[in-house]
């Protein structure tokens, strides 16, 4: 078993990304796990292409901007496309923390061979705060963000099949926000209620359901 | 429901939504998909221009709106 992992940073969105993704590769390799980065300038196509094909991950985590058809990585250079390269994604679990990618190249990467797909349908968004740019894991507001994104890739990790872990990180974006509307909350913690219940609604597990890795 | 891109035309929708940014606390960035990050006073610019980043924010407030309406 083995996780490739895209952690492009050249932006806020894609720093936080990469930063908190930080505890899903600890966990891999706790548990083992031979973890390719690709971090910052590593985040290319070329470097993509030729270690998915070398390692033959059989779980795949993509960080980074997207499109419905498309997934980028460091200054947005695309890594993976439908119609294109999207083949490298069979027969393994993916997911992409990348926008609106659940709604074309998610649903084409597991037409053909035993391939998962979790992302979202339409756009990720998170908050965060101005004070914490330079430190994202100090970042109490991202935090529930970003626990209930990395949640799929660590129920994977630790055995639960593609479905149970899309369920567990969507219970964790639920019991955050319920928790953000039951404390006496504050216009923050209400806006934040609203993005978090938006990221749930949209993600989705595509393809082989019960996969494991 | 109006499309995404018709929902700021609605003056009513324009400003709730505002009002609902306006009391953010100052340090607030919400990053919006690819399109990036934003603080509170630039979210609300693009709610009153009623561009792809406001509509999409409008989108979000009205649609958890709906859900409750739903449930």
């Amino acid at each position: 078993m083995s996780l490739l992992i895209t952690r492009p940073d050249h932006e806020p969105t894609t720093k936080y990304l990469s930063a908190w993704s930080e505890k899903i590769i600890k966990l891999a390799q706790d548990k083992g796990q031979k973890v390719l980065d690709l971090k910052s300038k590593k985040a290319t196509r070329k470097e993509f292409e030729g270690r998915i094909s070398k390692l033959n991950p059989s779980l795949v985590v993509l960080n980074g901007h997207g499109s419905a058809t498309a997934i980028g990585g460091q200054d947005d250079e695309i890594l993976v496309e439908a119609g294109d390269n999207d083949h490298l994604l069979h027969s393994r679990i993916t997911y992409a923390v990348s926008c609106s990618c659940g709604k074309k190249l998610g649903p084409k990467s597991v037409e053909k061979g035993n391939a998962t797909f979790i992302g979202y349908d339409d756009d990720f968004v998170f908050t965060s705060n101005r004070r914490c740019l330079s430190k994202p894991l100090e970042d109490k507001r991202a935090q529930p963000f970003m626990e209930a994104s990395n949640h799929i890739a660590i129920a994977l990790l630790k055995g639960h099949g593609a479905h149970d872990a899309s369920k567990r990180s969507k219970e964790m974006f639920e019991k955050s926000y319920k928790d953000l509307l039951s404390s006496n909350a504050d216009a923050n913690s209400l806006q934040d209620a609203r993005l978090l219940w938006w990221n749930m609604t949209h993600q989705v597990c595509l393809g082989n359901a019960d996969a494991r890795i | 429901m109006a499309t995404q891109k018709d929902l700021l035309k609605d003056e009513e929708i324009r400003k709730l939504v505002t009002a609902r940014l306006s009391v953010l606390s100052e340090d607030t960035i919400i990053s919006v998909g690819s399109d990036g990050s934003f603080s509170r006073d630039e979210l609300i610019e693009k709610v009153e221009a009623g561009d792809r980043i406001g509509n999409k924010i409008a989108q979000i407030e009205m649609e958890w709106l709906q859900s409750f309406k739903q449930n």
